[in-house]
């Protein structure tokens, strides 16, 4: 099962991993150069938090062994992957009841910011063939995919 | 044997030259490109902001504005108003040094080797004075006092050295420059901290630095140079690493101040200079063309064919010049001198001397040029130079590569050497154009980087597609110096034309890629442009003429291209100059600009397709013209 880990003390808190997640997931194809970034349909699914020592958090799904997010999904919008082991979402099933947000407890699940109505989910870039667009755009590597 | 550095080399154009710095023992630029490969999104968009303690602040979903409130737009626009004013202000040192040479060789009865270009000069400015030192002095001092006067005081010599309708259309938008350096000024104050908010305001400093660059910084320098240096003549020359031959002192020269080279260049062929050489076991002294100055040195070689074999390469060849182990020396005084160059010249003892402080070199040594001192100071140079080749000869292996480049490059073309070439007028161009045989005109221009699919990859590749499409292009800057390495400047490169093209090119013996030289000829190019639209008696917006900075890569680029817009051209990157994070700009530069000044920015990094929308484009202006 791959997972991606993280070097917090590497992170300079420079966004690539955000900018990188949004270029993989917006809408429109296109390249970096023309990705709207500030748009908030194209909102990232990492973001990076700066602790009260002024340390840089990288905020990343960990596809968790036991998810709190599927335990508490009661629509089945959100599941385990017994494969992959990743937790995949299913946005058709999504009753929009935010619980996965409200028990994540890493805070990294949120609400999209323009309709409310689904979840910001890191899905690993399944569509770029599950290799993580947020790894391959840190420069200081601290970021990476592992095999767990 | 020497070991590889490493194997992660980037692509250039130009084979054999890739091959040799994939084997280079030490680094380069080349390598460096992978280590550097992965961009900051935000850097790459321009939506970075650290003009103020609050920052850096970036654009995101989460925070479109900076703290202070600024948007993408105002960032932007702010970034790139700082990068046109300081590449404007490089080219402005540039011309204020070219002239104050000019009145200082006039003011002590120098040669003056260019006499109609100063006759020329005088006759625009409107000076009547018969002797040709006063002459010159005139034309300098005339140059030198609108250089320095205040932004709210119009350039004098604007309107003496545009094509009316341009000035009447930049008069029209407000855009004539004030003094040159005071533009400058100007600029830099304008996008400061909490300053000027408005994106299309800027803008249009743009344009106006964009002027003052392109007729004082790019149009003067060529012809002020041209006065005291001699003007170009159209010959063949050796290019390449093949230039360089160990049996003589090398001094690479790199920069864009041909001027300040006049009084070395001349002393080198000394005889008692020469001796000294001889002395130190070498048949004499050779100059060796790096980047711009190189180019400059090139165009006139015909005056210089003693201390002068040939252009090397461009500024992302300097340091596989410096490896061969065949040069002595770097005298350098100004950009593209890159820092890379450092570390390899001090692990093949090669001096090095700066003589402009605005380019000094960590490890170089300043010398500053000095007019009044210069027999003293260049013998001193020399003196150093023939030390260093006494201490380095024998002890750093040499490793050549005489294969390297052509030997029957055209070189020479000038504004005034082209027309000449053609019988003393535009016409038998202007007639090939109506014929369609030369389906139109492209000035592909400014750097090389390497980043546009490599080194020179995008620039060869898109002239490869022009000269196919019967396109005739003309080159000034680094892009010359990776074209001619490509051997696409010799007379046999007609045979990659089109069969339009090709038949032209044959039937007069020349290449289907001319060039005029450095980047500073952009100014040459311009003037051949506006002549042509003179002739046909239309404004310079409905010639089938674009232009092309495909890899583009300094600040002075950006000047560049300002003025090409202001000109009413349409102007290709291959590369966006750090302005897509803002919609207002990117809809200014590539849409509203034609109804502005009838320019446009076309910004595409793939050859073929950049060759069909230029190609369009030519044709569009074709039917505008009913040919």
């Amino acid at each position: 099962m791959k997972r991606i880990l993280i070097e917090y003390e590497k992170c300079d808190g420079c966004k690539n991993c955000s900018a990188a997640c949004m270029q993989a997931h917006r809408e429109n194809p296109g390249t970096i150069y023309d990705l709207d970034l500030g748009d908030p349909k194209n909102e990232s699914r990492n973001r990076i938090l700066k602790d009260a020592k002024g340390q840089y958090k990288p905020l990343f799904c960990r596809h968790c062994d036991d998810p709190e997010c599927v335990k508490s999904c009661m629509s089945g919008a959100l599941y385990k992957d017994p494969e992959s082991g990743h937790v995949l979402y299913d946005q058709t099933r999504c009753g929009s009841c935010f619980m996965c947000v409200m028990n994540c407890p890493f805070g990294v699940l949120k609400p999209d910011t323009v309709t409310k109505s689904k979840v910001i989910k890191c899905d690993f870039c399944a569509d770029a063939g599950g290799d993580p667009s947020c790894v391959k755009s840190c420069p200081k590597k601290a970021i990476y995919v592992e095999e767990v | 044997m020497n070991q590889r550095y490493s194997c992660n080399t980037c692509k250039s154009a130009d084979k054999l030259l890739e091959g040799y710095i994939a084997e280079l023992p030490m680094e380069t630029s080349h390598h460096r490109v992978e280590g550097q490969s992965t961009k900051c999104a935000f850097g790459l968009q321009g939506v970075c902001c650290r003009l103020c303690a609050n920052g850096p602040c970036r654009v995101t979903p989460e925070s479109p504005r900076g703290i202070c409130g600024a948007n993408a737009d105002t960032i932007v626009v702010r970034n790139l108003l700082r990068a046109v004013a300081s590449g404007s202000g490089c080219y402005i040192h540039v011309v204020e040094n070219t002239a104050r040479n000019v009145k200082n060789v006039a003011k002590t009865k120098g040669p003056i080797k260019g006499v109609s270009t100063l006759n020329r000069l005088a006759g625009l400015f409107g000076i009547e004075e018969e002797d040709i030192h006063k002459q010159a002095e005139a034309v300098a001092d005339a140059v030198l006092q609108d250089l320095y006067l205040p932004e709210y005081e119009k350039m004098r010599l604007t309107e003496k050295l545009s094509y009316a309708p341009r000035y009447e259309k930049w008069k029209e938008l407000g855009i004539l420059p004030g003094g040159a350096k005071s533009e400058v000024f100007h600029g830099v104050v304008k996008c400061s901290t909490n300053l000027n908010s408005d994106p299309v305001n800027m803008l249009l400093d743009c344009l106006k630095l964009g002027i003052s660059t392109g007729i004082y910084g790019l149009v003067l320098t060529n012809l002020l140079n041209d006065v005291v240096l001699g003007e170009p003549e159209i010959r063949l020359a050796p290019v390449g690493l093949r230039v360089i031959d160990p049996d003589y002192i090398n001094i690479m020269i790199t920069g864009h101040q041909h001027s300040m080279f006049t009084f070395l260049q001349d002393r080198l062929t000394d005889e008692d200079v020469k001796e000294k050489a001889k002395k130190a076991g070498a048949k004499g002294f050779k100059l060796v063309g790096c980047t711009c100055v190189g180019q400059d040195l090139q165009l006139r070689g015909a005056h210089y064919t003693e201390i002068f074999d040939g252009h090397a390469g461009n500024n992302y060849t300097s340091e596989a010049i410096l490896a061969t182990g065949g040069i002595d020396a770097v005298i350098s005084e100004f950009n593209c001198t890159l820092p890379g160059i450092e570390p390899i010249c001090d692990q093949l003892k090669i001096k090095q001397i700066c003589i402009d402080n605005v380019a000094k070199k960590a490890n170089a040594e300043l010398k500053e040029f000095d007019f009044a001192n210069r027999p003293a100071v260049t013998d001193q140079i020399i003196d150093q130079i023939v030390a260093a080749y006494q201490a380095r000869r024998g002890s750093v292996p040499l490793n050549l590569f005489p294969e390297h480049g052509n030997a029957d490059t055209l070189t020479g073309i000038s504004e005034i050497s082209l027309k000449k070439f053609f019988g003393g007028n535009w016409q038998p161009l202007i007639d090939q154009i109506v014929a369609g045989n030369i389906k139109g005109i492209a000035g592909v221009v400014g750097c090389s980087n390497l980043t546009a699919g490599g080194h020179d990859v995008l620039t060869v590749d898109l002239v490869r597609e022009l000269i196919a499409k019967d396109i005739l292009v003309l080159t000034a800057g680094c892009s010359s110096g990776g074209i001619e390495n490509c051997g696409l400047m010799t007379p046999k490169a007609a045979q990659y034309a089109g069969p339009k093209l090709r038949a032209v090119c044959e039937k007069l013996g020349i290449p289907p890629v001319l060039n005029f030289g450095p980047c500073l000829a952009i100014g040459r190019l311009e003037i051949v442009a506006t002549e042509l639209a003179q002739a046909l008696n239309v404004d310079l917006p409905q010639l089938p003429l674009v232009l092309s900075a495909a890899q583009w890569l300094e600040e002075q680029a950006l000047a560049d291209g300002c003025y090409g817009l202001a000109l009413g051209l349409p102007l290709h990157l291959g590369l966006p100059p750090f302005v897509t994070g803002s919609k207002v700009a990117v809809q200014v530069l590539t849409e509203d600009m034609k109804g502005l000044t009838g320019g446009q920015v076309i910004i595409n990094g793939d050859a073929k397709e950049s060759a069909a929308i230029l190609e369009q484009i030519i044709l569009e202006k074709r039917q505008g013209l009913n040919i």
